[in-house]
């Protein structure tokens, strides 16, 4: 942790929780992580595991009715975002930090034209400039994303393109502003197989140009081993694991992590069964004060069910919090 | 073995394009099927590949009887299912069932598990109560959950899908079309699914349709598989051949956009430019030619016909005209062939 000149963002011990009549649901509970210039973090997960709370955390948009970030700090360049006022973090979104969404149906506004969606983007970092002067930054925001034509499509609505084109156009929305850090909440999910691969080319292509840091959520293996350099694994609200994406596909460290690598279906190798992960995750109102992953762990030992291990250093770059690893 | 269970010949779905309501005319016709024609044997499954808009869940609607064939005929065990009626669709829709994406919209919340799942044995005469409850049971635990849980509603746990399976296989099914079954799962959940509808098939014989767009998921399940475009089959090959050896570029195209796990694995990558061409207007030729890596001057004029390259293997491409191999050959033709990397 001693380099600490290019890292963008860190996040430090997160705790975001829902407060319901029923009880304290611990959503996001104690997650830390950093993320430098230039790479690219996969946060990977199964649904409820706080992966995308998180990133909804990060950007200080939690959904109504009872969620709030009681702990931790968010450092972007170094200032905890946690503290800005809400007229401040308007000004730190968009221009700061990004994010684009699975759906964009959903992020896009289906009776403005997408020249109107980008004007609006556009005319808060460049206030005064004259609308002929915006649209022709919209017009190459669009070419940016490669959309064919954009002359054209600025004038349309969002119904009038297919999806992988209205992904583009969020993403041009979302780095307008030339953002140092992109949150990318699980953006090709939606899309077909091969237009995702255009569109992940294309955040890559995007990336090398603008240098800046992207937070990829994912709860796909196949994106993660293609865009991403390192990858936090998430379960029950926290990081069990995270490191380069080499070392954690070859020689996953947390049982966890080993478990959901094996029970990706393969596209090579025997066909045959398939390894399953038995049981459920813990409820995250009653979360066990052991490890959260011990009921369904085959290592399983008493000291698992007695406390939650800390995070073990296995690596120069490599954490996992089990109590059998060992540190290195 | 004698015939398949199921036979699709020469299937077509075109849908009318309208324009007006009351003095209505018709524009053009889209072919969201055009001439498909494939076999599936008891017991076994079919894998059939695509992306939005290649037909495979207008194929699907069709062998459920949802929807008439403009053209082509489909037959269960030697039978047309065309103009089925009364009874006859009945038992129909007996043998031939479907677990679709979206669990929630297969079953009502407001009933419990155990009512969704006797509905379709009470429709079927399957007996009187005691029987149906005990079927019931007998059902859930066959899909992994506990017999108590038909008194519970959907809302109450998670495994919906389960459910569904469920309820698809209280009338003892031939054959189930599987529509994408699990690629709204987690992946640990997707796992446990995938062993489960093998395990079933294992025991009771039954038939998949597997309609997926996750190559490695039909790797998994299918035995053979069909890759469609724009309506047309390109190729069709039993599984282990076809992932063995990929010919049609846009199978191959589809295979490298599947997104190996394993880092360093990309040895030779096709990305397509351009999106999949309207279907109200697909490319003259063959349909797939205007984003083809390989394409030559014959592919705009005339369309490729599906021919044999090996044993059970068919291919619609003309790179197969004079018998040339994609394997060796046009890799040259790919680094200048205005491919984006």
């Amino acid at each position: 942790m001693s380099d600490t000149r290019d890292t963008v963002l860190e996040v430090r011990d997160l705790h975001t929780h829902f407060f319901l009549r029923r009880g304290v649901v611990k959503a996001v509970d104690g997650v830390s992580f950093s993320l430098k210039r230039g790479e690219v973090l996969g946060l990977v997960g199964e649904s409820g595991c706080g992966k995308s709370l998180t990133a909804l955390s990060l950007m200080r948009l939690l959904p109504k009715g009872g969620a709030r970030t009681i702990k931790g700090e968010v450092l972007l360049g170094g200032e905890n975002i946690l503290e800005r006022t809400p007229a401040e973090m308007r000004e730190i979104r968009g221009r700061r930090i990004s994010m684009v969404l699975q759906d964009p149906q959903t992020s896009l506004n289906p009776v403005f034209t997408v020249g109107d969606q980008l004007r609006e983007a556009i005319e808060r970092r460049r206030k005064g400039a004259s609308l002929a002067e915006i649209m022709k930054e919209a017009v190459a925001a669009l070419r940016r994303v490669e959309i064919a034509a954009p002359e054209q499509r600025i004038g349309q609505y969002p119904h009038q393109m297919s999806g992988g084109m209205k992904q583009r156009v969020v993403g041009a929305i979302a780095i307008s502003g030339e953002p140092e850090v992109l949150i990318a909440d699980e953006p090709t999910t939606a899309l077909d197989v091969t237009i995702q691969l255009q569109y992940l080319k294309l955040l890559k292509r995007l990336q090398a140009e603008t240098g800046m840091a992207i937070l990829f959520i994912t709860h796909d293996f196949g994106v993660v081993g293609r865009m991403c350099d390192r990858v936090a694994v998430m379960y029950a609200g926290r990081i069990v694991e995270c490191g380069p994406v080499k070392q954690i596909f070859e020689a996953p460290s947390h049982p966890y992590t080993r478990a959901l690598i094996a029970s990706v279906p393969r596209m090579t190798g025997a066909a045959g069964r398939l390894t399953t992960i038995e049981g459920q995750p813990p409820s995250l109102m009653d979360l066990p004060v052991g490890c959260r992953f011990a009921s369904r762990c085959a290592l399983v030992e008493q000291r698992c069910l007695d406390a939650y291990p800390g995070t073990v250093r296995i690596g120069a770059d490599h954490t996992a919090d089990c109590w059998k690893v060992s540190p290195s | 073995m004698t015939g398949p269970l199921l036979r699709v010949e020469g299937l077509k779905k075109h849908f009318a394009f309208t324009k007006g309501i009351l003095f209505s005319r018709t524009l053009g016709h889209v072919k969201a099927v055009d001439d498909v024609s494939f076999d599936i044997r008891a017991g076994e499954t079919l894998g059939l590949v695509g992306e939005s808009g290649c037909g495979k869940t207008t194929t699907s609607r069709m062998i459920l009887n949802l929807d008439e064939p403009t053209e082509g005929r489909i037959l269960l065990d030697g039978e047309p299912i065309s103009g089925l009626q009364g009874e006859a669709l009945r038992a129909y829709r007996a043998k031939v069932q479907a677990v679709f994406q979206d669990p929630w919209s297969s079953l009502n919340p407001r009933m419990k598990v155990g009512r969704t799942i006797a509905e379709s044995l009470i429709v079927n005469d399957w007996g009187d109560k005691a029987k149906i409850a005990a079927r019931v049971r007998e059902l859930l635990q066959q899909v992994g959950l506990r017999a108590e849980q038909a008194e519970q509603y959907p809302h109450e746990f998670s495994g919906g899908q389960c459910h569904a399976l469920a309820a698809a296989l209280a009338s003892r099914p031939k054959l189930i079309v599987l529509d994408e079954p699990v690629s709204a799962l987690d992946v640990s959940i997707r796992a446990q699914m995938m062993n489960l509808l093998k395990d079933i098939q294992a025991q009771d014989n039954v038939a998949y349709l597997l309609v997926a767009h996750d190559l490695a998921t039909v790797r998994h399940m299918a035995d053979h598989t069909v890759v469609m475009y724009l309506g047309k089959i390109v190729e069709k090959a039993p599984t282990e051949s076809l992932f063995a050896d990929v010919r049609h570029p846009y199978t191959r195209a589809l295979f490298s956009a599947v997104l190996v796990a394993w880092p360093g694995r990309h040895e030779e990558e096709i990305e397509l430019r351009g999106e999949v061409p309207s279907p109200l207007n697909p490319p003259t030729g063959c349909h797939f030619h205007t984003r083809c890596p390989y394409v030559m001057p014959r592919c705009s004029q005339q369309e490729p016909a599906l021919r044999e390259v090996s044993p059970g293997h068919a291919v619609a491409c003309h790179l197969f005209d004079d018998n040339l191999t994609l394997r060796s050959g046009p890799q040259d033709r790919v680094a200048k062939g205005g491919l984006r990397s």
